[in-house]
């Protein structure tokens, strides 16, 4: 079977820190940040949600999905700009980029950015220079919370299969019919006192 | 090690602020200028780690504002205006006020101002040992912030650090069912070492509780939340005890056995009662009231376990009480519903936790600076301790792990054998010593690795009042910060990729910060600078060998034995582990040995007992009508304090100050999310935009510290703070700055809203 890579987030480890972006920002050297995480509370940066001091607040960091029916693709008008690759990950070729945006529209998730220095459309390719020589993405090395897991989802024994098959998960916006390659752990139940 | 696109691959580690944290950093150097970092391999896989922080510090080394040069002023001060001179010209003019200065006022007037090392060692130690040898003033900075924890752990554990009583194996990967984070948000500060073994300890079932006036990240992470109002940290601890009290769910012996709850107290002085009081021949004894013979017996180890803990006794007619009981018939005093009242925290939240923390058999307690920045925090943290001690979950011995690295401080400290040879200042004693020369007076500051005008208390009356006294000013710094622009030298330092030294973090490793590049433009260490002006000063001898040759000396100790500077090159070292089987005692030193509820030292004070005392300036009673509202200063994973504020990443995902501001109150006062506010008191103002957040209780705002003063609109956190000496802090060791200690008002800003 071929290889489906992607990845797991574990929201009950995630701390909200943004070394993902920062560490992203970094390794593709990007004028946008590729994984941005999103403050699941009170609806801006690090605002939880309730009323003092009932409060709630997570997080989940955003990245492209890596999807298995990708729309970016259909909606890209350039041969090769978007392309999935066997190993699953969706490849955006900034070379062959003309700017049109049309993916940007097309994408549910809203992951895909604009770099206006460069009038080209960006996202994360997963780190495939890295996976390409046998590294992991580097945000996911580089997770202060050691939230983020990598690997090959159609291997029954990788880390992130196992977690999905111990752990409840989901992918996001699943009426879409995209079945993402990236996985959430939802964060566990808290045990009041 | 060479990767093979001609990269070379240097194990270092980002020494910063965060200090304990440490992250081992790779650095991927091409020629000579590194390209990229990331982080290091440890020896446990589980360690390897690094922050937003870490990996943006390329961003500091390459910033296209650092300082390249020395540079004397030439507009006022504070002006900004200054011009480029040789290294030669600084030393000359650095001598030249030095030697007038020490002979008008003698070398003790010329002050070593160092601020945060982070992990470095030799950096700070070349300054203590030039301070030592012209026997000039080390100014100690532990009262920036950092000696109101150390205050309340001397008096009650005898030690400057409480954390190894509190957590006990928590670092050797044991956890506790019940973990208490009480005042500390380490998923921002200390995200790595402490944070990500909270998720690990978590994950493997321990239960999470955050006390704090702010709703933080690590408090998001937790099982339950106690929210409580600024400063009231001490009467909630008295309210715990007392629901411990009441339904009798202490640890008796634990108390009988490792504190001195039952050591009689006589009511009369409040001194406790001792051989000498009653004729006995061991005139300094402790006496225990022996429960089976009803009557006073000396304390001795046989015995102890005897004792009565309960009561009121008549020893050769002095009337006395245990410890014990005195601390009882205080925690009566704070019953739930007033405790509620003072805290803000719910009934029945403090009933439960009360309760889980007795019933539970392995708790853990979590602490760092945060509310011991309140005028009683001393207070509070004894308070805190004392809930651990009643009910047992004092770390007293430690049965795995490996022992702390110790350093040969002694070449820096003593000069001449066994003896300190330079003078020493607190930092917040410093002010009268500059302002009205006492208790001497202080002419001359050097200040390195710190934005003494940014981080310090009363940002107006170092402008207005201190810097005008002092007759010369240096800073060594990488940028002109707002302090910076107050000196009269600026002297340009190496970000951390540009020079050695010796990390004894994180725990339990030591690592070297190892030079990937050669200084830039014309910077130097600190280890430099201080050798080449020792050098002049004629004392260059004791600098021989730079940044190595005091890394040698500062590991030349048996804890370090076998870790030298090349098997260190390599990575991370373990420290000696614990031979198995082993109980390694921890002793308390105290002048009792034990764990000491009550404090006699500090009768006369009032303070003997961990009382609760309202804060000496924030308004957490309701009518306080001129400054309502309490100012709190959070720490943002943005910056290590200052450090970071100017780095373009950072201000990508956190462009720009923010006061937090609960709805009631902004409603209260007509502001909305993002509007411009001034936030004021007597001493100053600033403006900002507010956030309207939950995340703040009623009358609280927090703005987190860090921000260089010309990010704000006008003024800072620091302008809205005061310098009030806690007399007792002094007594015990140095006094604390207050910065969570403060009262001030808000509203909308009276100028143009952006």
């Amino acid at each position: 079977m071929s290889k489906r890579l992607g990845m797991v987030i574990d929201q009950e480890r995630c701390i909200g820190c943004e070394a993902c972006s920062v560490a992203c920002r970094l390794e593709n050297r990007t004028a946008e940040f590729w994984i941005q995480v999103e403050t699941i509370g009170g609806g801006n940066k690090d605002i939880p949600e309730g009323t003092y001091p009932n409060l709630k607040m997570d997080f989940s960091p955003r990245l492209c999905n890596h999807c298995s029916n990708p729309p970016c693709l259909n909606s890209c008008p350039v041969d090769d700009a978007l392309i999935k690759r066997g190993d699953g990950l969706v490849i955006l070729n900034q070379e062959s980029c003309t700017g049109c945006q049309e993916c940007i529209n097309a994408c549910p998730y809203d992951v895909i950015r604009f770099n206006q220095r460069d009038n080209i459309a960006e996202k994360c390719n997963l780190c495939a220079h890295r996976i390409d020589r046998g590294f992991n993405p580097f945000c996911v090395i580089c997770c202060e919370g050691q939230a983020l897991y990598f690997g090959d989802l159609n291997d029954p024994n990788s880390n992130v299969s196992k977690l999905i098959s111990e752990r409840k998960v989901f992918q996001l916006k699943p009426e879409e019919g995209t079945n993402p390659s990236i996985y959430y752990c939802p964060p566990r139940p808290k045990r009041r006192l | 090690m060479t990767e093979n696109n001609g990269i070379k691959l240097i194990r270092t580690a980002c020494p910063q602020h965060c200090g304990i944290d440490c992250c081992g950093i790779l650095a991927h150097v091409k020629g000579d200028h590194v390209v990229k970092l990331e982080p290091a391999d440890f020896p446990d896989e589980r360690d390897r780690r690094i922050c937003l922080r870490g990996l943006s510090s390329l961003e500091i080394t390459y910033h296209p504002n650092r300082i390249k040069y020395p540079m004397k002023r030439v507009g006022e001060r504070g002006e900004g205006k200054f011009e480029r001179i040789s290294w030669n010209e600084a030393y000359d003019i650095i001598i030249s006020n030095f030697k007038d200065i020490a002979k008008k006022y003698g070398w003790r007037s010329i002050g070593w101002v160092l601020g945060g090392p982070g992990a470095g060692t030799t950096k700070f130690g070349a300054y203590l040992r030039l301070a030592s040898l012209t026997q000039s003033t080390r100014v100690s900075a532990w009262g920036y912030g950092d000696a109101g924890l150390p205050c309340g752990s001397r008096i009650i554990f005898g030690h400057h650090f409480p954390y190894i009583h509190l957590f006990g194996e928590f670092w050797q990967r044991k956890w506790p069912e019940l973990l208490i984070v009480w005042g500390s948000n380490p998923a921002e500060t200390m995200p790595l070492q402490t944070m990500r073994k909270i998720l690990d300890a978590k994950e493997s079932g321990t239960q999470v509780v955050v006390i704090d006036p702010r709703f933080t990240v690590t408090a998001s992470k937790a099982d339950d939340y106690l929210g409580l109002k600024p400063s009231t940290d001490g009467a909630l601890a008295l309210g715990l005890m007392n629901v411990i009290f009441q339904k009798k769910i202490y640890n008796r012996e634990f108390i009988l056995e490792h504190t001195n709850g039952p050591y009689l107290v006589r009511i009369d002085s409040g001194k406790l009662l001792r051989g000498k009081d009653i004729g006995e021949k061991k005139e300094n004894a402790f006496i225990i009231w022996h429960e089976a013979s009803n009557s006073y017996k000396i304390l001795r180890r046989s015995n102890a376990m005897q004792a009565s803990l309960i009561g009121t006794y008549n020893v050769n007619g002095i009337e006395c009480k245990p410890v014990f009981q005195l601390l009882m018939d205080l925690a009566s005093k704070y019953p739930l519903e007033k405790t509620a009242e003072i805290t803000g925290v719910d009934v029945d939240l403090i009933i439960k936790l009360a309760e889980k923390i007795s019933t539970t058999r392995n708790v853990k307690f979590y602490t760092h600076m945060g509310f011991t920045r309140t005028y009683y925090g001393d207070i509070s943290l004894r308070g805190l301790i004392s809930v651990a001690s009643i009910t047992g979950h004092v770390t007293t011995s430690f049965s795995s792990g490996y022992l702390p690295a110790v350093l040969n401080w002694d070449p820096f400290l003593k000069v001449i054998p066994n003896k300190l040879s330079f003078h020493r200042l607190g930092i917040l004693n410093l002010y009268d010593a500059v302002i009205s020369g006492k208790p001497y007076p202080i002419k001359a500051i050097w200040f390195s690795f710190i934005n003494f005008l940014n981080q310090c208390v009363h940002t107006n009356k170092v402008i207005e009042e201190f810097f005008p006294k002092l007759d010369f000013i240096i800073q060594t710094e990488l940028f002109l910060t707002p302090s910076a622009r107050y000196a009269d030298l600026i002297l340009p330092v190496c970000s951390f990729l540009e020079f050695s030294d010796f990390l004894p973090h994180p725990y339990p490793y030591v690592q070297l910060q190892q030079k990937a590049i050669s200084p830039l433009y014309e910077s130097k260490s600190d280890v430099t600078i201080v050798a080449e002006l020792a050098e002049k000063l004629g004392f260059g001898d004791y600098f021989k060998g730079g940044e190595e040759r005091l890394i040698d000396l500062i590991i030349d100790h048996p804890s370090l034995e076998g870790i030298n500077r090349e098997t260190l090159k390599k990575g991370a070292i373990k420290l000696k582990e614990l031979p198995e089987g082993v109980n390694f005692p921890l002793s308390f030193r105290t002048p009792s040995g034990k764990i000491e509820l009550y404090a006699e030292q500090l009768v006369e004070n009032g303070q003997a007992l961990p009382v609760y005392l309202p804060p000496v300036e924030a308004p957490i009673t309701h009518g306080e009508k001129k400054y309502p509202l309490a100012f709190i200063q959070g720490h943002s994973r943005f910056r290590t304090h200052s450090t970071f504020a100017n780095v373009q990443t950072l201000l990508d995902l956190n462009p720009e100050p923010v006061v937090e501001i609960n709805p009631i109150d902004a409603e209260k006062r007509n502001i909305s999310d993002n509007d411009l506010v001034t936030v004021f008191n007597d001493r100053a103002r600033t403006t900002l935009k507010a956030r309207v957040t939950e995340s703040v209780g009623p009358s609280v705002i927090n703005i987190t510290e860090g921000w260089w003063i010309e990010q704000f609109k006008e003024g800072s956190v620091n302008h809205l703070t005061h310098n009030v000496i806690n007399p007792v802090q002094e007594k015990v060791y140095e006094p604390n700055m207050h910065m969570n200690d403060v009262a001030v008002e808000i509203k909308k800003y009276e100028g143009v809203q952006k």
